[in-house]
């Protein structure tokens, strides 16, 4: 072969491919034969240390492999962590547990821990839809100022998160003409610019707008002596502050012609805030800190 | 010369694979600049108001396009170039390679159509429904069969490492995708996967890491085996060296999947044993790194003038830098922090951007000159090319690089309560400037793609008006 070598003392394997392909005969390099070696006694010694191999089932350990010389395991190290992190909310969660928001909110400390620990909790749960600091977003209501729908005191906030709430509006497409729903629409946008007249009054009450919204038009059915107000959720037209964007006229027009959340009515208003409490997604506690929480996001009564 | 060349192999199949895989390295990398586009400006998701171009039905286009398409024209160019040439022989069959070209095409364009309609069988780099899926088999079969056959009439006496390389892939992404895809058909367009839960996951990622370990890995090293000693004209440094990386990657790579699934429902066992592997195997990988730079020992002048080898030298250090990366992101402390960040997204990139289209781009640079018997219309361009390739690239692994690990500092970050710091969207808001900078990074490299596009099409033009093919194709029919 030799002889035939077209590459002569370059110390190749004598095989040649494609005219000047060919290959040496040099052994490895020496590290990366000792790395290659090093390799498979780490993967030997790795073995010997974690869970690395499937075994016949083991009732006993309820585990069929290898349990490893650390006795490490996955559920074990998630375990630990959270340990620890629950020692060091532990005294804060006990006494939360035993409070009501109300009473969370005269202890500085607690309430400090409770706006914390609530941040996340609202980050993933509620600014989807209220935005990250509680701004609102179109079609959601701001939780930020002092307009609620259902009332914003602490208990009156712990039975929306809890409940959910649904608000509903009749469509007046088939009860009342065009010309009543357009007189409607630009008394409540005068309204909510202090400029409306006593005819559109008239016809707010004479069509039952005043049944939900409240005789002064500001979603108010009626006040306690304790100060707690009773309402069905139905919007303040007063405040120029709009439950459904954009507002104004066009906005309100649409509203009253098909209604909030009514089956069977195309078009209809969607207005909808899921019951975090009754279905189970959050726990009562995480409820009270979100209590707390949005009470403080400038807006709580 | 050339006409010898013309006449003793199959050219016309190789210069087809070779021009697609152009056209789709540019058509890939241009919806992934638009998905990047769309993680840096969500709005951009419903500009057309339709589902078809929002990221959840462009990601897997983008990566189908990318892998099978891009991926699969240049290894199916490469390889029939290179089978024929260190056989010394003909393709087996140029009929069965007009239909592995076909049947290749005919599926990218069923991805095109099904994926963005939302068509798909939710599995990662294996979206595609079942009778693509068949297809997918049917022509990959071909394609191995006629190279297996080619191997077989072979003229010379012993198999070049190359194609051990090519065949170690075909051979176990037939059997990958074969039982990856196993799935129980309830339509034309929709079946459900054979296995389910924790089985189906451990089978996805068995799946999905060898189609990095052995058609990203494997089938681009054997690229490698050619062009790195064909261009610089140097004996490969070592064969031992390649016979003892070639069977520790083929033994080694199967057992990785798992390290994709360690803190999930699996047993403990399957993560722990992909995490030792993985470590394992950066050193077989660094293997097919120090044959291939080895080589060029004695010869790395050549870098200043020669422009396919800087592409491959370059390509060499991407694959020796992201083959020691992604083991160490495997290991447990590491996974813990990596895992579901975008570090994944910026490591996946510096092999697929860095070496495998980097080794592709050398190649098809290198075959073009021999495919169509010319010079590059221009080598300023290709030089160009170049430098947009590594820049955007590094550009693309930096911005992925702080954004990912700074995800998941912010999403395991505890306040002194021992409550959660951050909130998710807080991370969200966080990654916004590195997003922008990916979708930078991948523009540059977008350009570079098609000013190549542009100077082989111009190359193929210049040898058509000068008749460079035509003189030799007739010079063959004379022979």
């Amino acid at each position: 072969m030799a002889e035939n070598n077209p590459f002569p003392g370059e110390n190749n394997t004598g095989h040649v491919w494609d005219d000047n392909l060919r290959e040496l005969n040099n052994p490895p390099p020496r590290w990366w034969m000792i790395a290659f070696w090093a390799s498979i006694i780490w993967w030997i010694v790795y073995g010997l240390l974690y869970p690395m191999w499937p075994m016949p089932y083991q009732p006993a350990e309820g585990k069929g492999y290898t349990q490893g010389f650390l006795g490490w395991s996955q559920m074990k190290e998630y375990e630990e962590s959270l340990a620890q992190l629950e020692a060091v909310r532990a005294q804060y969660e006990e006494r939360i547990r035993n409070l009501t928001p109300a009473e969370i909110l005269q202890d500085p400390g607690l309430k400090q821990y409770t706006l914390a620990s609530a941040k996340v909790l609202f980050g993933d749960n509620c600014s989807a839809c209220h935005g990250s600091g509680g701004q609102g977003n179109p079609g959601f209501p701001v939780l930020a100022d002092d307009d609620w729908l259902y009332g914003g005191t602490l208990a009156k906030i712990q039975e929306s998160i809890t409940n959910g709430r649904k608000g509903v509006m009749p469509a007046h497409k088939s009860t009342l003409s065009p010309e009543e729903i357009d007189r409607l629409a630009r008394f409540v946008t005068n309204l909510s610019q202090g400029k409306a007249t006593e005819a559109g009054w008239a016809l707010f009450r004479a069509k039952g707008c005043i049944a939900c919204h409240g005789p002064k038009a500001d979603g108010v059915l009626s006040r306690l002596p304790n100060g707690d107000i009773i309402t069905v959720g139905a919007a303040n037209l007063t405040d120029g502050i709009w439950r459904f964007e954009p507002g104004g006229y066009e906005s309100a027009k649409y509203t009253i012609t098909y209604g909030v959340n009514q089956p069977g009515v195309e078009g209809t208003r969607n207005a909808v805030m899921p019951a975090f409490g009754k279905t189970g997604k959050l726990d009562e506690q995480s409820i009270k800190k979100l209590v707390v929480y949005v009470h403080e996001l400038g807006g709580g009564q | 010369m050339e006409a010898e060349l013309e006449q003793k192999y199959s050219f016309e199949v190789v210069r087809w694979f070779t021009i697609m895989a152009v056209v789709y390295l540019v058509v890939g990398a241009f919806v992934g600049v638009y998905i990047a586009s769309e993680l840096a400006w969500p709005a951009l998701n419903n500009i057309f108001d339709v589902p078809y171009f929002t990221f959840g039905r462009l990601r897997p286009l983008h990566t189908n396009a990318v892998i099978f398409a891009f991926g699969g024209c240049a290894l199916m160019a490469t390889a029939f170039y290179t089978v024929q040439r260190t056989c010394g022989v003909r393709l087996w069959s140029d009929k069965l390679a007009w239909f592995v070209f076909w049947g290749w095409n005919l599926i990218i364009v069923a991805a095109v159509i099904t994926l963005p309609l939302g068509i798909t069988q939710s599995k990662e780099y294996a979206e595609l429904e079942w009778p693509i899926d068949i297809l997918i088999a049917v022509v990959w079969l071909a394609f191995t069969f006629n190279f297996i056959m080619t191997i077989a009439i072979r003229k010379t006496p012993h198999i070049y490492v190359s194609n051990w390389f090519f065949l170690g892939m075909m051979v176990m992404i037939t059997y990958l995708h074969v039982v990856n895809s196993l799935a129980i058909p309830v339509g034309l367009f929709k079946s459900y996967s054979l296995f389910s839960s924790v089985q189906d996951a451990m089978i996805q990622w068995w799946w999905g890491h060898n189609a990095v370990g052995f058609y990203l890995t494997a089938g681009f090293l054997a690229i490698m085996y050619y062009f790195v000693p064909k261009q610089a004209n140097r004996p490969v440094y070592s064969y031992r060296l390649s016979v003892i990386h070639f069977w520790a990657l083929m033994f080694g790579y199967v057992w990785l999947g798992a390290h994709h699934l360690q803190y999930t429902a699996l047993p403990d066992w399957t993560g722990s044993l992909g995490a030792a592997v993985s470590i394992a195997m950066i050193i077989p990988s660094w293997g097919g790194a120090v044959n291939g730079m080895m080589t060029l020992s004695g010869a790395w002048d050549k870098l200043r003038t020669d422009y396919v080898l800087r592409f491959m030298i370059v390509a060499l250090a991407f694959y020796a830098m992201s083959t020691f990366e992604g083991p160490v992101m495997s290991l447990k402390t590491v996974n813990a922090l990596s895992h579901y960040t975008d570090w994944t997204i910026g490591h996946v990139h510096s092999g697929a951007l860095g070496w495998v289209a980097g080794v592709s781009i050398g190649a098809i640079y290198h075959m073009t000159t021999r495919l169509w018997h010319t010079e590059m219309y221009s080598v300023k361009l290709v030089n160009f090319h170049f430098w947009t390739l590594t820049i955007g690239t590094v550009i693309y692994i930096v911005a992925m690089w702080v954004s990912g690990i700074m995800q998941g500092l912010m999403w395991r970050a505890y306040d002194e309560y021992g409550t959660l710091a951050y909130t998710f969207v807080e991370s969200v808001d966080a990654m916004h400037p590195y997003y922008v900078m990916r979708t930078i990074g991948g523009a540059i490299f977008l350009f570079g793609a098609m000013v190549m596009l542009f100077n082989i099409l111009m190359t193929v033009r210049k040898a058509t008006v000068s008749g460079s093919l035509q003189r030799a194709r007739i010079a063959a029919a004379s022979v």
